[in-house]
């Protein structure tokens, strides 16, 4: 269960790069031991950079943050000892074989051979690389090399697992097996799991707690169903050809409509009330009578997708587009938060 | 320490030799460079016949120039893995393997130093390779093979390679610092260009000084790699007839340049290692 220990403290960290970027702005914030804490934003939101400085990969320029009470700055040698990583890349060496991989991260936090050996075979088992351990991971699949990953952060048992966008440019399978592998290791081991994500069902699905970041602030931070109850009412979307206040007018205008917010976005008067089922067929109604075109309607209950939208103004796959951060293959761009 | 830099040192010779063709490399490219360049190359010819000259003085202790060559070549196959030694550094950088080494309880000095250690291995081995074909070129008819002192002894073979691992070590140093600073494998190239042909030339491994011009002379004299091959061969051919300096002053000469390698070495790849 969760405990009220706090395993990574975080006070008003900061990272800002040559030339005024600031990556990281004035971040605070405290993961539970045992719980499964979120990062979701869009890329170069700062997520990759927070998990660096917290890894002691990278120096903050202002702030602090402690994992395992220690200071990330001052103990970097305690810090690396209780925790694993499973970073966004493929960084296994492909030349060696899955099992060989894993043995040499053994050895590199000094765990005993008989020892680390029962706990590879253990891993191996529950990634399902068990069959193809002996293979050089070059002939691995992108899915198998990111089990393989998993197998390599969780060798030496650490007690906070960071999880840097784990199944970022994965099939829907694999995915979701990857998803099955975290929700097992937090209820068999309750490991506490620190994950950055730009999948909102991702998020949805395995956090605890999620901060919402962007432009390298955490805009809001709770569970996700406080998030999505923050958001309230239904939202509607009707496209027009034009949408200016005359449109949100004659929308407040209909009578039995109780609009609890409306502004134009693009072509769209977006608008949320508190139950759309009876209000939507009025407001269609009200259009048909002024004689204005609707071209279409769109209806989204509370979720996570309009938390985001709701905090940072933008939907998530905005970000797609001019983004200038890291860069993905195209298809795994596409439809990233399109919900099941 | 010891137990993480070997277990880097284990992976980076597993990678070497699981490479395919990688072994073939490491026994055709020296075989290549005794055929075409020792037997091509053979300008002891040109001083056959001048009765007054003890050949022996132009090829520091041989008696042909095969035999002066494929010592020398030694020092080349030591040069090449340790000019390239940082580039698997940069690739580690690339995939984030490198990264995970950081994130990892280990002390920095082990990721530099394991690639010393691997790089400075795979040269011994392809070093003794050379040795062992060119000495066997004697069976090939109508060749010469390396000419081996009769008295030549285990010492002997220990004092070679010690010469070979303070050279290995030395540029070594350099380059996996080099590797892990650069993060572009066309910068690295450019640098390992850079210094390839003038370590190479101006040194005693292919030209004896003998033939050289005073002021090309002059730079041989004090290049690295002219101490390691003029203390080997002195090895090699139990003479000094024909050497530059005494084994004594060649081994401070490597080991003094070895010292400054590593400590540069050290300090560039600490700069490099520390977080940002």
């Amino acid at each position: 269960m969760l405990s009220e220990n706090r395993v990574i403290k975080v006070q008003a960290l900061e990272k800002i790069f040559p030339g005024d970027v600031r990556a990281v702005d004035s971040v605070s914030f405290d993961v539970r031991e045992g719980e499964i804490f979120g990062f979701l934003g869009p890329n170069g939101a700062g997520k990759t950079t927070t998990i660096s400085i917290l890894n002691t990969l990278m120096l903050p320029t202002g702030g602090r943050a402690e994992v395992l009470g220690y200071d990330v700055v001052k103990h970097a040698a305690r810090v690396r000892n209780g925790i694993g990583l499973v970073p966004q890349d493929l960084t296994s060496d492909e030349e060696l074989t899955g099992r060989e991989n894993v043995e040499l991260q053994a050895k590199l936090y000094h765990m005993q051979s008989g020892e680390a050996g029962k706990r590879i075979d253990e891993l191996l088992q529950l990634v399902g690389l068990i069959d193809s351990q002996h293979r050089i991971v070059k002939t691995y699949s992108g899915g198998m090399k990111k089990r393989l990953e998993f197998a390599t952060g969780l060798v030496h048992k650490p007690k906070i697992l960071f999880l840097d966008e784990p199944t970022l440019g994965l099939d829907v399978q694999t995915r979701t097996s990857i998803w099955e592998h975290i929700r097992k290791l937090k209820s068999e081991t309750n490991m506490t799991i620190f994950l950055t994500t730009h999948y909102l069902e991702e998020a949805d699905g395995l956090c605890d707690r999620i901060a919402i970041i962007d432009h390298g602030k955490i805009i809001a931070l709770d569970t996700p169903d406080g998030l999505k109850k923050a958001v309230g009412g239904d939202v509607i979307e009707i496209e027009v050809a034009e949408c200016g206040m005359d449109v949100l007018e004659i929308i407040r205008g209909i009578p039995r409509v109780s609009l609890l917010e409306g502004k134009c976005v693009g072509t769209k008067a977006r608008i949320k009330i508190p139950d759309s089922s009876v209000a939507l067929p009025l407001i269609l109604e009200g259009f048909w009578n002024r004689k204005i075109p609707v071209l279409n309607v769109s209806v989204k209950k509370p979720s996570l997708d309009q938390a985001f939208l709701e905090y940072t103004g933008r939907e998530l796959r905005d970000e797609d587009k001019g983004n200038g951060g890291r860069q993905t293959a195209p298809s795994a761009r596409k439809g990233r938060f399109r919900r099941k | 320490m010891i137990s993480e830099t070997l277990a880097l040192v284990v992976r980076d010779l597993k990678r070497w030799y699981r490479t395919p063709g990688q072994i073939i490399l490491v026994f055709t490219t020296p075989l290549m460079w005794l055929l075409l360049f020792g037997q091509a190359f053979n300008i002891g010819k040109l001083a056959q016949g001048a009765p007054d000259v003890d050949i022996r003085e132009v090829f520091g202790g041989a008696t042909d120039y095969f035999s002066f060559m494929a010592v020398g070549q030694t020092t080349f196959i030591v040069l090449f893995g340790s000019l390239f030694s940082g580039v698997s550094l940069i690739w580690d950088r690339k995939t984030g393997f490198l990264a995970k080494l950081q994130v990892a309880p280990i002390p920095r000095a082990s990721i530099p130093i394991s690639r010393m250690v691997s790089t400075v291995v795979k040269s011994l081995l392809q070093a003794i390779v050379v040795l062992v074909l060119a000495a066997l070129f004697v069976f090939i008819p109508g060749l010469s093979g390396l000419r081996f002192s009769p008295d030549f002894g285990i010492l002997d073979a220990l004092g070679i390679a010690l010469f070979l691992i303070l050279l290995g070590l030395s540029l070594a140093a350099l380059f996996v610092a080099l590797g892990l600073i650069v993060k572009s494998e066309e910068t690295l190239f450019g640098l390992i260009n850079l210094l390839n042909f003038p370590l190479m030339f101006t040194s005693s491994a292919l030209i004896p000084i003998a033939l050289m011009p005073d002021w090309l002379r002059a730079v041989a004299n004090y290049n690295p790699i002219t101490f390691v091959v003029d203390g080997m061969r002195q090895l090699v051919f139990h003479t000094s007839v024909g050497a530059q300096y005494s084994v004594a002053v060649d081994l401070l000469g490597i080991t003094v340049f070895a010292a400054l390698m590593m400590a540069l070495g050290a300090v560039l790849a600490r700069k490099a290692l520390l977080r940002t």
